[in-house]
Order: structure tokens, then sequence, then C-alpha cells
């Protein structure tokens, strides 16, 4: 009850417990109180998906969440896409090779919810693909770069499960 | 009232402020709703009224989180009535092999709402809550002459879905209510199911939509259902247009007149609305060419009795 | 003897400015924080026009962590607001307070700027600001706001033209009044706005490091705002460092020079502490410069063969409230008018152009300014000639193509066409998208209803503008000259610095590839700082696709003599004729490699051991060139595509999409692909979706991006892009390939629709191509009650 809760959650395997007003939004939770300023928001509203973050394993909006809502989750933003190692996630070394960004700014959004889509569907065609991502604007690729390479981190992807 | 520093401002911080609680059993919610007063708000997956919040157009005193209410958490058919809980999200709904078997006219809905975050976290019951115009969901429930069961801590009633919409974004829910439940009968068997709907980019909202259920017994449609999406107030309920289809020749032949006869009635009832999309005419005249498309899909999709 | 690497131009080499980005640690201007920080919110006009009448501030500046609350009035006499001359040509002038004194002339206009500990205390406090408002009577079009009765927006500017211009060459009366045919046109297209995904901002720190006043913005052009900040700040501008931060999307919107930015500064040097503002979306809806919203109205004649004889035009650009600081009201109308030949030859031209003030946000330059427009209005009148003249629409543009054959070329708009190929493009777009098969498929009836239509489109464009050619005939700015320094390093390695700031475009990467070949040093021994005037040579900055040349052309004149420099050093060192050196992979070596000295060891030499190396060989590594291309170098490109309309619910999409282009010399094949693909994606946007609206009491509808619709993924089609290239004659052979695509896509998509259209005696002539546009097009009944 009140204006602040305490909320334990954990952000790329790390844990945290911390004091939040309960009005701060999950995306300014991330950048402001963790410093994990590679969810950005781009406006605010839900529309563009630059904010998307991985909440217990769903990809969902970090600007229409509220901190609170947070307590006892899992959430994995881009900064945890590496491992332990540093290595990269499939998904990051495909953006890479496929030149999937240019300006960046929509990236961490298209990252998170190509990962879910690959998570449900292993193999998609690219009209799937291109139906998963309809949820995030890019304003600078036309998305051809993009789709290129989530299809062909679904393919790396599948290639190593085989091995 | 002399300005204050509230004792939360934080370095960036949308919403305006508002008392919160995620209370973990319903009867805790109903009674936090109650004691909320006029300006309280349930919060289930917040896509609709986060963004209200954070553009500082909704400033609700209290948000009551029902997300930890596990109860709500419901998906089961139970007989021929399918019952979707209040923490139901658009997500699960796809993902339900029962809706996809019973209740298609519902997933074919869903797949037309927003995008795949927006879908994780919104909730069916939330949609119908909210009560836009544009959305499936309400048109949906009364399409298949469902009812919403509504809570508050006088106990619930059940509200058949043609009764529950009061214009647009207002329904009958009076302070202290909330939906815990919305019911779909499962249609008879062999009934044909359709959506339809057009929208200017994948999972905008509809600027127009049509839904129909239709059965046809020995070449006579025996029952219509037909809403539309979009016109403005809330589901349209094209009953002009039933009552046309029931009972007439519904075949290969007659099909395409019939359904021509029913589009032109929907035309001549709504009244729709015109906004930044599309102006009134416009809407009208979809309303028209997306219902003659779902009949003639339902109709499609019609088994034999 | 010369001997190189393998070539690394041309290579689809990865970027490195890729990877802080995919790990989430690209620092954008709202990432960057200082200790005592004090964020900024503004008050906006809700109205239009208006008389200020009284602003009470009394309650805002009261509320605890509130600092500062700050009017116009008290910026009067103490900075210089921005006074616009658009162009020698036109009378008028249009000045702009940074925060409005006496009126306000667009909604959303800062009224107040409150600077606070905290964003979201700043905001409250906007809150209780309260404005008296004398509402005066609006403009909301170009076409009402000329007319002598219409109300005066800017006292000094009559019928509010910001600009007016005609201009003529040849005989153009005659040329009408003997033409076989004289077809006409008139073109609408709708306001639009770049929607970057990441609005605008800053960060003004005081003595922050060792510049009095240092500025990170979200801005392309880091240079040219240090050379107004100090002016208008009264500052030298040796006291200024502006750090263009991590940009997320410029396309134009972030190349002018606005209110906010300058009094963050301000506030920066006043309060000396640091100052942040971010833009958030709805603030940027109505705060960041508008571009398009034109009415053409074309004319030409033509002899019997569909020869064009002369060109006509009458041009309105909606300009919005004030000229743009930097750019001008004058550019898009300028723009357009000038370049309405196209890649055709006119041997006679008229216009008349006329950027007209009205109560909007104003306009400032996007992708491809007028262009787009000049050559949408022109494709879809060849497309009527066609049909008229009964000839096939692509036989007709061959035959007014500039062709190879007739080049240096100058055509009537005093432009030379040179080292471009734009037959070629036409020709192999249509031979790849097999144009005669889509044509005899037309033919028969679709099976699913639809109409098809069939649109080709060429264009062409002008890039890598040098000092000769101005950004608008008349227009008092003049960029065109940007330097390079390649400096060697302790450690042997260069670093490259250029004041061309990347929002995507991958510069650093460019230069670095093309200094690797011109100076045979390994990749990887290269880096290259673009974005800081702290630590590059002046350069006007990222816009006009430019920088390929311009950066491109700079890095070669300096690496020839860096590279002279170092084989004379090291033919000192091997004790060998220079002749018999090359350096290959970062090493000074002769052919057989028998005698070699790294760069690494060289430099050493040279910075550590110097008392050993003659003066005259030891002058320093470090060279800074300048380079001026002097004209432009054409690009060009021809875009065919194919849509299917459906005529009951007028939706338009397009079924294939084959782009032809020509880039000049392509230093990174797929970064240049990206930027094609782009820009036909905002084509796509502009043609079919995006449009601003306005009511007519200037309110603006379209306030949130459910409004303001930008293509996803589902709305841009697979695009066969090819490419017929031909080296331009700036240094290096490079071109600029950041906005041509766009012009293409909407002329080709709206030459598409309405060859749909004109099967069924349909046109259209406003655009965006909305589906209820396409139907009141087809005639199609639609009831209003």
């Amino acid at each position: 009850m009140g204006k602040e809760q305490t909320i334990t959650c954990k952000v790329n395997g790390r844990s945290y417990e911390k004091s939040v007003p309960v009005r701060q939004s999950l995306a300014d939770f991330l950048r402001d109180t963790l410093s994990l300023t590679g969810t950005h928001l781009g406006c605010e509203h839900g529309v563009c998906g630059a904010c998307t973050v991985s909440i217990n394993g769903r990809s969902v909006r970090s600007c229409l969440t509220l901190a609170v809502q947070a307590d006892e989750a899992e959430i994995v933003t881009i900064e945890g896409l590496r491992n332990e190692s540093g290595e990269w996630h499939q998904i990051q070394k495909s953006f890479h090779e496929n030149f999937g960004l240019q300006c960046g700014y929509c990236t961490p959004g298209f990252l998170i919810t190509a990962i879910e889509l690959l998570e449900e569907n292993p193999d998609p065609t690219e009209e799937e693909v291109r139906e998963a991502l309809s949820g995030n604007i890019c304003r600078c690729s036309g998305y051809s770069a993009i789709v290129t390479a989530v299809m062909a981190a679904a393919r790396d992807m599948r290639e190593l499960q085989k091995t | 009232m002399a300005p204050q520093a509230h004792p939360d401002s934080e370095k960036r911080v949308k919403a305006p402020w508002f008392e919160y609680q995620a209370p973990r059993t319903l009867k805790e919610g109903l009674e936090a709703l109650r004691d909320a007063g006029p300006d309280g708000r349930v919060l289930a997956g917040g896509q609709s009224l986060m963004p209200m919040l954070n553009m500082r157009i909704a400033a609700p005193t209290h948000l009551i989180d029902i997300n930890r209410i596990e109860t709500l958490n419901h998906l089961t058919v139970e007989g021929d009535m399918l019952r979707i809980g209040a923490l139901v999200r658009h997500a699960d709904v796809l993902r339900s092999k029962k809706i996809r078997e019973g209740w298609p006219l519902l997933t074919e809905a869903t797949t037309q709402v927003a995008h795949l975050a927006i879908r994780n976290r919104g909730t069916v019951c939330g949609s119908i809550s909210h009560n836009d115009p544009a959305a499936e969901h309400p048109s949906i429930l009364a399409t298949y002459d469902g009812s919403v069961v509504i809570a508050s801590t006088e106990g619930t009633r059940e509200v058949p879905a043609d009764a529950f919409s009061d214009g647009m974004m207002s329904t009958i829910l009076e302070p202290g209510e909330m939906v815990i439940e919305v019911r779909y009968p499962r249609p008879a068997a062999g009934a044909g199911q359709a959506f339809v709907e057009y929208a200017r980019r994948l999972g905008d909202f509809a600027v127009a939509g049509a839904a129909a259920i239709l059965e046809v017994r020995e070449g006579k449609c025996a029952r219509a259902r037909l809403t539309v999406v979009g016109m403005g107030d809330g589901p349209f309920r094209a009953a002009g247009a039933e009552d046309l289809l029931i009972g007439a020749e519904m075949d290969a032949s007659t099909s395409a007149e019939l359904f021509a006869a029913a589009a032109a009635k929907v035309m001549d009832e709504v009244d729709p609305a015109e906004d930044v999309h599309a102006s009134s005419g416009y809407r009208r005249h979809l309303a028209g060419v997306l219902t003659k498309r779902a009949l003639a899909t339902a109709f499609a999709r019609t088994g034999s009795v | 003897m010369r001997f190189s690497n393998e070539k690394i131009v041309g290579k689809s080499v990865l970027p490195d400015e890729a990877i802080p980005l995919l790990e989430g640690e690209g620092r954008f201007i709202n990432d960057i924080s200082f200790s005592g920080m004090y964020h900024v919110a503004f008050l906006r006009s809700q109205y239009a026009h208006a008389r200020l009448l009284s602003i009470d501030t009394e309650a805002a500046r009261a509320m605890p962590g509130v600092i500062k609350v700050m009017t116009g009035a008290e910026l009067v006499g103490r900075v210089e607001p921005f006074r616009s001359m658009p162009n020698r040509f036109s009378g008028g002038e249009s000045v702009q307070n940074w925060l409005a004194v006496d009126k306000v002339r667009f909604c959303g206009e800062a009224i107040c700027v409150v600077v606070a500990e905290d964003r979201a205390t700043a905001e409250d406090a906007v809150e209780l600001i309260d404005v008296d408002y004398d509402p005066l009577p609006v403009v909301t079009s170009a076409r009402e706001g000329e007319k002598d009765d219409a109300p005066r927006i800017h006292e000094e500017c009559k019928n509010n033209y910001l600009i007016k211009r005609e201009y003529e060459r040849g005989e153009v009366d005659e040329a009408f009044a003997n033409a076989h045919a004289v077809v006409e046109r008139s073109f609408h297209i709708g306001r639009k706005q770049a929607m970057c995904l990441e609005g605008r901002g800053c960060v003004a720190a005081f003595r922050q490091g060792s510049f009095k006043l240092s500025v990170w913005m979200s801005h392309q052009l880091p240079y040219v705002v240090r050379h107004y900040i100090a002016k208008h700040l009264g500052l030298a501008e040796t006291d200024v460092r502006v750090i263009a931060s991590q940009t997320g999307g410029g396309f134009g919107q972030k190349a002018s020079i606005y209110p906010e930015e300058f009094l963050c500064s301000y506030l920066a040097l006043q309060l000396r502490r640091p100052i942040k503002w971010v833009e958030d979306r709805l603030e940027n809806m109505v705060a960041s410069t508008h571009a398009r919203e034109n009415d053409v109205e074309l004319k030409i004649a033509f002899d019997k063969d569909g020869h064009i004889l002369a060109m006509n035009s009458d041009i309105w650009a909606d300009v919005g409230a004030y000229s743009t600081y930097l750019w001008s009201a004058g550019m898009e109308p300028l723009q357009i008018a000038g370049l309405m030949p196209g890649p055709y030859k006119v041997p006679a031209m008229r216009y008349v152009t006329r950027g007209v003030a009205t109560n909007k946000t104003p306009v400032g330059p996007y992708r491809a300014v007028g262009r787009p427009t000049a050559s949408t209005s022109l494709e879809l009148l060849l497309d009527d000639a066609a049909r008229q003249l009964g000839l096939d629409p692509v036989e007709l543009r061959k035959r007014n193509l500039i062709t190879s054959d007739v080049m240096p070329y100058r055509n009537a708009n005093n432009l030379v066409h040179d080292h471009v190929g734009y037959e070629a493009c036409l020709d192999l777009s249509t031979a790849e998208a097999d144009y005669k098969k889509l044509r005899k498929e037309q033919e028969q009836a679709a099976p699913n209803g639809k109409l098809r239509g069939i649109g080709v489109a060429c264009f062409a464009e002008l890039t890598g503008l040098g000092t000769s050619t101005a950004v608008g005939p008349g227009t008092l700015l003049q960029p065109g000259r940007d330097a390079v320094t390649l400096r060697l390093e302790t450690s042997g390695t260069l670093t490259i610095a250029a004041a061309l700031p990347s929002q995507g475009q991958r510069i650093a990467t460019a230069m670095r590839q093309v200094a690797a070949d011109e100076l045979g040093m390994k990749l990887e021994d290269i880096s290259c700082v673009t974005n800081d005037t702290g630590m590059a040579p002046y350069g006007f900055g990222t816009f006009a696709s430019r920088t390929a040349v311009f950066g491109s052309g700079a890095v070669i004149k300096a690496s020839q003599e860096l590279r002279e420099r170092l084989l004379a050093l090291g033919a000192h060192l091997l004790d060998t004729p220079q002749e018999e050196l090359g350096i290959v992979e970062s090493v000074i070596q002769t052919l057989d490699r028998s005698k070699s000295v790294s760069l690494a060891e060289l430099a050493e030499q040279s910075f550590f051991s110097a008392k050993h190396i003659p003066e005259e060989l030891n002058k320093g590594f470090e060279i800074t060139s300048f380079y001026d291309p002097k004209r432009g170098s054409f690009a060009a490109g021809a875009h065919t595509v194919v849509v299917d309309l459906d005529p009951e619910t007028g939706d338009v999409e397009i079924v294939r999409y084959v782009a032809a282009e020509d880039v000049g010399r392509v230093i990174n094949p797929a970064v240049v692909e990206g930027q094609i693909i782009g820009g036909i994606a905002q084509g796509i946007g502009e043609a079919l979706l995006e449009e601003l609206v306005y009511d007519e009491d200037g309110q603006p509808r379209t306030v949130t991006l459910a409004d303001y619709l930008v293509p996803s993924s589902m709305e841009i089609p697979k695009i066969e892009l090819h490419h017929a290239n031909t080296p331009s004659s700036a240094i290096g052979g490079f071109k600029g390939c950041g906005e041509g695509s766009i012009i293409g896509a909407v002329g080709a998509i709206a030459c598409a629709i309405n060859d749909a259209l004109s099967r069924k005696g349909g046109d259209l002539q406003v655009f965006p191509a909305t589906p209820e546009r396409v139907l009141r097009a087809l005639n199609v009944e639609m009831r209003e009650a």
C-alpha cells in the first residue's frame, strides 16, 4: 500500500531488491534505477516496441508495465543476452552479420521479440517472421535486413540444436 | 491546493500519481475497488490503461492490480460453455486448442489484436471492459451471445453481452464492480463462423470489422448472428440484417444476393463516427463490404447438418 | 612502384559501430547523465495562433524542486532570436523567438521553460503555469494563406509569402503555343515528419571537461551547431564543444537549429549546471520540423513523338509558422521547382514557387526534401501523356531521358548531368521486372477481383553537393567544404577524424575502408571518430547524401599525402629507394619482402627516437585535407512497382517491387542496400500511410503513433534491388545514396496506383493514397449520413 514499494526481481540473472515509486514504469526502473540504458523509449504508449523486454519468458512493453508489477519476476533485457563468458546470443551474431541494424534505437525490442518468436517457432517462414515483428517499428532499415537476420538466426540455432 | 513536490518524484516518471495495491484474493481486490471510490481503476493487462496514464489523459486515484489473483486466471470449457477469467491474455487464447476447435471465431479475431508483446499482457476481459468501438473482443462476445460476469463486494451478476456496452469506451459497470469472467456458449455443430477486419496496418485498431455466425439447415438459414466493429458506440448488433437472413433460402445460388441485401441493411442502420483515419461514409461503406465478406466466409464454413 | 592491399572498398565489411548497439551500450542522449544535472520541460502553446496576454508562473516557481521558470520576456535583448531570411529573392522575414513573446504561431510552440531537479517535477510544474491566450484567426492551408484577405502571420510577409520566386529559361510560351499536346496535372502530397525512433534532446554542460560549454546533442551537424551557439550566446567558438551523441535516426529532422537546445545551452551558462532535455513522442509530433504538404500544378508541352518541349509549374509549399533556422522556408519550394525536370531533357522551363506561412509546425529538411514531390508530379504527368499520346509509359520516358551520349548535358534548370546512367537504370529495372510480361498479365482480368497497376518512375538525385551548388538557388547558406584528418598514432595505428556523424549509415566504417585501401593498412589498425567538434576538423555534417563523397574524397586526398611521407621515412629507415617500397597490411616493404618496417616500428622511431631522423622526413604524420567537389554528383534510379487495388476497400497492396539504382562506386554494399531499402520504406509510408492532419482551428489531430502511421514489417514487400553503377567524377568515384530511393518509391507507387485507376476512369491527385481516397477516385458511393 502507498506510494513506494519494495520489489525483488531478477534482471539478467542478477537479483535486486529496490524501493520503487509505484508510478514508475519498468522501463524507467531499468534505465534509471538499475542503469541498464539498453532498453529504449520511443513513444511511451506501447506502439513502437523499442522498450520491449522479456518478463518470465514473454515479450512485454516495459513502458506499459509498472516497476511494482515486476516483483518476483525474471526479466531479460538486451544487456542480458550475452552469456557469462561474454559470448553473444545467436540473435546478436545474426543481426551483426546481416546488417540488421542502422541507428540501433529499435534494436533492443527487435532482439527480444525475435528470441520469443524463435522459441515458439524455431522454423518460421519469412511471412511468419514479418508478422511476429510487426509490432516493432524500424524507421531506418525497411525491415529487409532484420528479416534476413532472424531467418539466419533461426537456421543457425536449429543447426546448433542438432549438434 | 498548495503546490507540493510529490514525495515519490523520480528522475523520469510519466504517469501521474496514484495509490497502488496488488491484492492476492478476489475478496481483497473487490474490497480495495470499493474503497477506492469512483476514480479507482482495475489494472489487468494495462495495455489500454497505461498509455492513457503515460499521456496523462487518465488520472485514476487508485490502481487495483489484479495480476496476483490466481483464481482469475482460468480458461475452461464446461460442457458447452467457454469461460475466460479476467487474467486470460490474448496470447493464451491464441495458444488454446480448445478455443480454436470450439470457438474458431474467437481465435480468428484474436489474431488481429495488436501485436505479440501487447497480446502477452492484454486481457480479453480488459478489452471488453474498456469497450473501444474499434476493438475486436466486445463484438466477438456479442456475436456468440455471450455474457459478462460482474463481481463486487455485493456479489456477482451475469449480464448478456448485448446489454453490457453503454456507448463508446463506456459500459454498465458501476463503481466498485469489475468483470471477472466472460462466457461464450458453444455454437451448434455445423455453424460457420468468420471474422473479417480492415485495418490500415496489421494489428491496428479496426477501421471496421464484421463477425458472423451462420447455421444452415435444409438450405435455409436457421440462425444468424452478425456484429459490426468500429461503428462508434460499441459493438453494433446488426439485428435488421439478422432478421433478413433468418429463414431465408441460403445456398450457393442465393447467398450472394442475400448477403448483399444484408450488407445494404447494415449500411442503412449503422451510424459510424468520423476520425483521422476514416470518414463516416467510408466506414459505412466498409461495414457493408466486410459484412458481405464475413457472411460469405461463414457460409462457406457451415457444415452439413 | 605502387602496391595495394586486396581491395576492401566494395566489400560488405561488418561495422564496428554496431557492436555497442547490439549489446545495449549505445550512448543515446537519454542515456547521458551528470551529477547535479537539472531537467527541463516546456510549456507549449495550445492554440495555433494567439496573442499572449499574460503568463502566470508564480505557482510553478513556488513548487519545491523547481529551480527556474523562464518566459520569452527574459530573453528579449539578451539573445538574438532566429531571424531567417529565406532567400535573396524573397521579401519578408520571419523572426522566431526561442520562447514565444507576445504571440504564438503554431500549436506546440514553446512558451515557457521549467528547470527542475527532475523531469517529473518539471512536468508537474508546467501544469501549474497559467497562460491567458487571445486567439487570433488561423491559416491552415497555403492556398488560403496567400489570399489577400488571409490573416497575416508575420507582419512583413504580405500574402504570408516567406518566399516566392519566379524563374524562366528558354522560350516557354512559344513551346506551348506550338506543342502537339499539352498535358496538365494537379498533385498534392500531405504533411509528414521524419519520425525518428529517438526524439531530439541535449545535455548542455558548463565546464564539464576542458571546454566552457559542452553540448551533447542528438544532431547531424555538430560544427554548424557550435557556430551558432557561439554566435547567439556570445561565446568564442573555441569555448564550445558539440558532440553528436549516438543518434537514433536523423533524416534531416535533426539538421535544423531549434530553440530548445539553445535554451538549454543558455541555461547551462546561467545556472552553471548540466541541463538535460529529452523530447518525448507527443512533444516530437509538434515540436520537431515537419515536411512536404505541397501543391503542384504542372503543365508540359510535348511534340508528336512525346518529347518534352517545355515545362511550367506552379508550386505551393505549406511551410508552417516560421522559416526554420538554417535551411529556411525556401528549401522545399525552391527544390521542388528547381529539380522538376528530373532526369529528362527539358529545353525550356518556367516556374512560380511559393513558401506560404501557416499556423502549423515549421517545415524543415526531410529525406530528399522537394524531390519526391517534384518527381511524383512529373512521373504522374508523363503517364497521363503516354495515355494521351498512345505510347507505352516506359517508351515515353526513354525518349526523354538524358542519355550518356549527350552528357555533359546542361538542363533548363542550369544543372549539368554527367557520369550517371538514367537509361541504364530504366533498362535494368524494366528488364528485371519483365515489364512486357507484366503488361501482358495486366490485360487479363485478375482472378482475385483486384485492379492491377504498374508504375515505372525514374529519378535523378544530385548528391555530394559542393560549393558551386547551393541548397536552393539564392539561399544564403552554402555548405560544401569538409575536412578529414588522418593521424598516425604512437602505436602506428591510424585515426581518422571527421565531423560527419552517423545515424546508422556507417560513415566511420566506410572511411576506414577507403583509408585501408589507399594506405595499404589493415582495417583493424584504423579507427574513426566522427561526431565531436573537440576531436575532428571542420565539417558541415551529415545530410543531403554527402558523406560518401566528402568524407571519402577527403580521406583519399589526405591518404595520398600521408602515404608519401610514410614511404619517404620508410625509405630512410630501410635505406632503400622509395620507388621500391609499398605498404601492405600496415607494413612498409619491398616487393619481395626482403626489407620491411612495420608502421608500428616507424611510429615508435618517429615519436620516440626522432633525433636520428632528418627533420625534413619527420614533419609529422597528421594530415588534414579539405575536399570540395565543387559540383554535385548525380545518382539515379528507376523503380518498377506493381500494385493490386481492392475496389471494395480501397486497399493498396504492393505485389512486386523492383529497383535499379546508380549510386556510383560502392564502398560497402550491405550498408548501401540498407540505405536504399530504408528510403523505399519511407517512400511507401509517404505514398500510402503517413499524413499529419490539422483541423480548421490549426489543432493537430495526429498526435500519437496510433494516428501517424509508419510502415511496419508487414507493409514493406520484398524489394528486388539491382545496381547499374556509374562512377562519379568526384575523387574516388563515389556518390551519395541516402535519399534517392525515397524519390523513386513515391513516384513509382503513385504511378502504379493511377495506372490501375485510369483503367476504370479514375484518377488520384491527393496523396497519401489512403483507401478512402482510392475509393473516391473510383467514384464509389459513400454516404455520409
